[in-house]
């Protein structure tokens, strides 16, 4: 092998000094012929017979220098570049053909490889950190409970996970991280994203600082540490100017000072994806050091050295209990409640329903490519029809079947090629318009899991894309030209010759084009079912009922600063605040909030009924928690249905009200009525007893999808909160007033920057971004597959006019009429789509499956779709051979029998 | 597609043996090719009359395939020839052709000639 290499360079250095060695070749005979004639004459021959001999001693030099240069010769470079240029020319002479051939390649080269760009960098490409395959995420388990499906990501507590630390074996680094919205007072307020952590965090994650050094230990040691914090390259460029005597400065990170003492490096955004600034955990939130309770953070470890994860996961399942034993239920009975298990860090890149998508949008986009394979090997096979005389003749004068298929699939990779360049430009524009969908607005929109370091932001054409692209560019070609090539060169020489016989080959011709057609058929079909399906479920999302009403709303999100405002003052702040936004012109209501509906989930608890028996501990019911200010459910439109509202009267201080929703008041007092009864709730000091004075209609907190849950709502005023979403109704544009109501939170609190400020229609279509993703892309994609379909039909059905040219000339002598005419053409395209769609159907009721959790409220087999798409091509396939049809009733039987 | 690398026999000696005797004549030093051909000639007695239109394409498949290398060199009376050199991949090829031909020629001695 390394020596056929060996001697294949040598010939690659020989072909391209190939006249230089000739040269040489030549003067050594030379003088190899002078020394021998030499030698002769010394042995007595005159001068000329010693010459004359040794030329003849020498024999044809000529010939000799041709077998040395064929030596040299390239054998398969050279025939390539022959072929090659033949290709060329070929392609050049007819730039209508080229030009479809390209654009259609490019669609399908071009949608594969973005996409192929999608998958790799959502699922394929390894995670940013040190040997990712070494990371693991540990996690709390929960059973089934009431209402809610068994989970294995659940958060940690500070107190369970050093427990769970103390006692494990398998890591040599673990950490603690959770994403935290900062604002950094430089001047003005700046709201940033960071991530509170734990002190190991970058060194289990192999990352070091670039400027600068890591937490210190002992950040974990206690509440209130000494502050430091580490900035993003991106922090330090934007507000620091790169300058490395930014170590030692402070930052005001919400009211507390802490000392830059790192820079990471550029491109290091977190496990969150897009954090800016990192800060001991024991910082932000000193309570949590021994909240048993305060689920808040993700752990992640890395592996020691030769433990396995499997090992590790037994591990993990196994120190569950123990976990559970060290921190018992609130309501002191065993723990058991939570366990712990651990994944691979990688497993959770992506949510499985992003996963989804994007494998179900790669299938569509291979099957868009298939059918484009199949129409270009359409066109070759038409096109091959009119170059059998030549291949004919070629065939004739002794060139191998071999060398001929050899030469068409030449022409076919390179039409792929030139297809394949134009389609990494689109794919190139692709890219970028789904890394402009990211990621907030599409995929991250519904507080999906996975890793936000895993994004679509950082989607790009890389070597592994183009490659991909080249290696579908090459399959491609392959697969398109193989059939035409087999099927032009296997005609006998004699039929192909004869001029005017055009019966020729076209049986073979005609079957390969009508199986191909076929075949295309059924792939569309398969993809409008599909993207039926998508659609359909897309618009079922649309008409979900919310349980609000969005329209004119405005919301922003306040955060004060953690320990600025005593709790027993932020009622007052409100009142400030609330009164403030509404005289701001253009707002009817204004009202706060700690959770927008449809936001992909809130706050959960647990909850107890005060006037029934306690029941078995693990059995207590979750709830949704909500906090509002009274006017939230007359801003949103929420209906109260019985009992009253909050009032200005439910205040800190008065006895403590909560209000539920529609389905907690049918769940848990089925056949009574809800209002009177004594609950407790689980979160913001409600843990004692709180009376149900109202019940308001369902509202969707979490995903479309979802049903409405079980909800309770607290007062603010009861229950005061440091950070709110302000809910504004608007007369007109919500937008429009903005300016407005940012003034108006200045007067109230200078230092308070208002975040994450859109109208409630916007988060709203957010809630269906991602099924919007894909409903519209596969939609996209049927689309491109219908338009291919029906151009191989169209293809097929000008190839059998032309065909019957004298066929139909004859019967339109013996009287056919042009619906006659008609019929039998347009005939032969319906049988093409019928068997097509047959197929397509019953492949598409298999395929349809993998849909299976991105559909909503339609069955995969949905009749409605079926009949629709089926129309829609078959709708398709009579325009498509139509056109064809109609040339065909225009024959002249003097003209067609003259076509002879 | 490659061209045979295999020498064609033109000449009355067995294939390949044209290749040994070049490898062996080189493997006493480097020669040009005229001095291959005498060198051979003179050894066999003349038996052997190497035909240079075997020589030649044989040098260059055998360069081709790297057991020789070449250099244009001054020869003794100053006059500018292509000298040809054995490499260490030539040299094994000249051992393996040697102990095949040791074996062919025993086994054809005992043809020939049956004790």
């Amino acid at each position: 092998m390394l020596r056929r290499l060996a001697v294949l360079l040598r010939r690659l250095r020989g072909r391209f000094g190939r006249a230089a060695q000739d040269r040489e070749l030549v003067e050594e005979m030379a003088w190899h012929q002078k020394r021998l004639a030499r030698d002769l004459e010394a042995q007595g021959l005159p001068p000329d017979d010693a010459r004359h001999a040794a030329r003849r001693k020498f024999g044809n030099t000529t010939r000799l220098r041709e077998e040395v240069f064929d030596m040299w010769q390239l054998g398969s470079f050279d025939l390539l570049v022959q072929d090659v240029r033949y290709g060329l020319r070929t392609l050049r002479r007819s730039p209508g053909f080229t030009l479809v051939a390209v654009l259609i390649l490019a669609l399908g080269i071009g949608s594969t490889t973005a996409i192929f760009s999608a998958v790799e960098t959502l699922l394929l490409r390894p995670l940013p950190f040190l040997e990712p395959e070494r990371l693991m995420r540990v996690s709390l388990t929960t059973q089934p409970r009431f209402g809610n499906p068994a989970s294995d990501d659940m958060i940690w507590s500070w107190p369970k996970a050093r427990t769970f630390q103390a006692a494990q074996g398998s890591y040599q680094g673990l950490a603690l991280y959770t994403d935290d919205r900062m604002t950094i007072n430089t001047g003005e307020a700046v709201r940033e994203n960071g991530e509170a952590v734990s002190a190991g965090y970058l060194a289990t994650l192999g990352v070091r600082p670039s400027l600068g050094g890591d937490f210190p230990r002992d950040v974990d040691a206690a509440p209130n540490p000494t502050p430091v914090a580490l900035i993003s390259d991106e922090l330090w460029k934007r507000d620091y100017n790169a300058d490395p005597g930014v170590l030692g400065k402070t930052i005001d990170v919400d009211r507390k000072i802490y000392t830059i003492i790192g820079v990471m490096p550029a491109g290091f955004r977190g496990l969150s994806g897009n954090a800016n600034l990192w800060v001991p955990i024991l910082n932000r939130q000193p309570w949590v050091f021994d909240a048993q309770f305060d689920h808040s953070f993700v752990m992640v470890a890395r592996l020691k050295p030769g433990v396995t994860p499997a090992q590790a996961i037994t591990e993990a399942k196994l120190l569950g209990s123990r976990v559970d034993q060290a921190h018992l239920d609130r309501d002191g009975g065993p723990g058991g409640r939570m366990g712990a298990t651990a994944m691979l860090l990688d497993g959770t890149r992506v949510d499985p329903r992003v996963r989804r998508s994007v494998l179900v949008l790669l299938g569509a986009v291979t099957f868009v490519l298939l059918i484009a394979c199949a129409n270009i090997a359409n066109l070759f096979l038409v096109r091959a029809r009119a170059r059998q005389r030549e291949i004919g003749v070629r065939l004739a004068m002794g060139a191998a079947r071999r060398r001929v298929i050899r030469q068409l699939m030449t022409e076919s990779v390179l039409l792929a090629a030139l297809g394949g360049t134009a389609g990494v430009l689109l794919a190139w524009w692709g890219v970028k318009v789904l890394s402009a969908l990211n990621p907030s607005q599409a995929l991250g929109a519904q507080r999906l899991g996975g890793l936000g370091a895993v994004n679509l932001t950082e989607i790009g054409l890389d070597l592994p894309a183009l490659g991909f692209a080249a290696g579908v560019t090459i399959v491609t070609g392959l697969l398109f030209g193989i059939l035409p090539a087999l099927k032009a060169t296997g005609l006998s020489l004699t039929a192909s010759l004869k001029e005017g016989s055009p019966q020729t080959g076209s049986g073979a011709a005609r079957r390969g084009g009508a199986f191909l057609v076929v075949t295309e058929v059924a792939l569309a079909v398969v993809l409008l079912a599909g993207a039926g399906l998508m659609i359909r479920s897309l618009a079922n999302r649309m008409q979900v009922d919310s349980g609000m009403d969005p329209d004119r709303v405005l919301t922003l999100r306040l955060a004060l600063p953690p320990g600025q405002t005593a709790r027993d003052s932020l009622p007052g702040f409100y009142d400030q605040l609330l009164q403030r936004l509404a005289g701001v012109p253009g707002v009817t209501s204004v009202a706060l909030g700690n959770c927008p509906p449809l936001s992909g989930g809130c706050n959960g608890t647990m909850i107890e009924f005060r006037d029934r028996p306690p029941v078995a501990s693990g059995t207590t019911p979750d709830v949704g928690v909500h906090w509002v200010t009274p006017g939230w459910f007359s801003t949103l439109a929420v209906p109260i249905t019985k009992g009253r509202a909050f009032t200005a009267a439910d205040r800190l201080g008065t006895p403590k009200v909560v209000l539920v929703s529609a389905t907690a008041a049918r769940r848990f007092w089925p056949n009574e009525d809800a209002v009177g009864h004594l609950v407790a709730v689980g979160q913001g000091g409600f843990g004692d007893t709180a009376t149900v004075v109202g019940i308001v209609g369902d509202v969707r907190f979490g995903i479309l999808d979802s049903v409405p849950g079980a909800e309770v709502y607290l007062p603010y005023y009861q229950s005061p909160r440091q950070s709110m979403i302000v809910f504004l109704k608007t007369t007109g544009d919500p937008t429009g007033v903005i300016g407005g109501v940012r003034a108006a939170i200045k007067e109230v609190s200078a230092g308070l920057p208002a975040y994450d400020v859109r109208s409630m229609q916007s988060r709203v279509a957010d809630a269906s971004a991602q099924a919007r993703f894909s409903a519209i892309l596969l939609g996209l994609f049927a689309c491109m597959a219908l338009i291919l379909a029906s151009l191989g039909i169209y293809g097929v059905i000008s190839f059998v006019v032309a065909q019957r040219t004298r066929e139909i000339g004859i019967r339109v002598a013996l009287g056919a009429v042009r619906q006659d005419v008609l019929g039998l053409i347009v005939r032969q395209g319906l049988v093409l789509v019928t068997a097509g769609s047959a197929i397509g159907v019953l492949a598409a009721l298999l395929a349809t499956r993998v849909l299976g959790t991105l559909l909503y409220e339609v069955t995969p087999g949905d009749l409605g779709t079926y009949v629709s798409i089926v129309a829609l091509i078959v709708v398709a396939a009579l325009v498509a051979s139509w056109i064809p049809a109609r040339r065909a009733t225009r024959i002249h039987p003097m003209e067609a029998l003259r076509t002879e | 597609m490659d061209y045979p690398l295999a020498s064609k026999p033109r000449s009355e000696l067995l294939p390949g043996t044209l290749d040994m005797l070049i490898l062996r004549t080189l493997s006493v030093g480097s020669m040009h090719g005229y001095g291959i051909a005498q060198h051979i000639q003179r050894l066999s007695k003349d038996v052997i009359q190497v035909e240079e239109g075997s020589l030649y394409p044989a040098l260059q498949r055998m360069k081709l395939k790297g057991w020789l290398s070449a250099a244009w060199k001054k020869t003794p009376n100053n006059q500018r020839a292509r000298f040809y050199t054995i490499t260490a991949e030539g040299r094994r090829q000249l051992g393996e052709r040697i102990s095949a031909f040791d074996q062919a020629l025993l086994a054809i001695t005992r043809v020939m000639r049956p004790s």
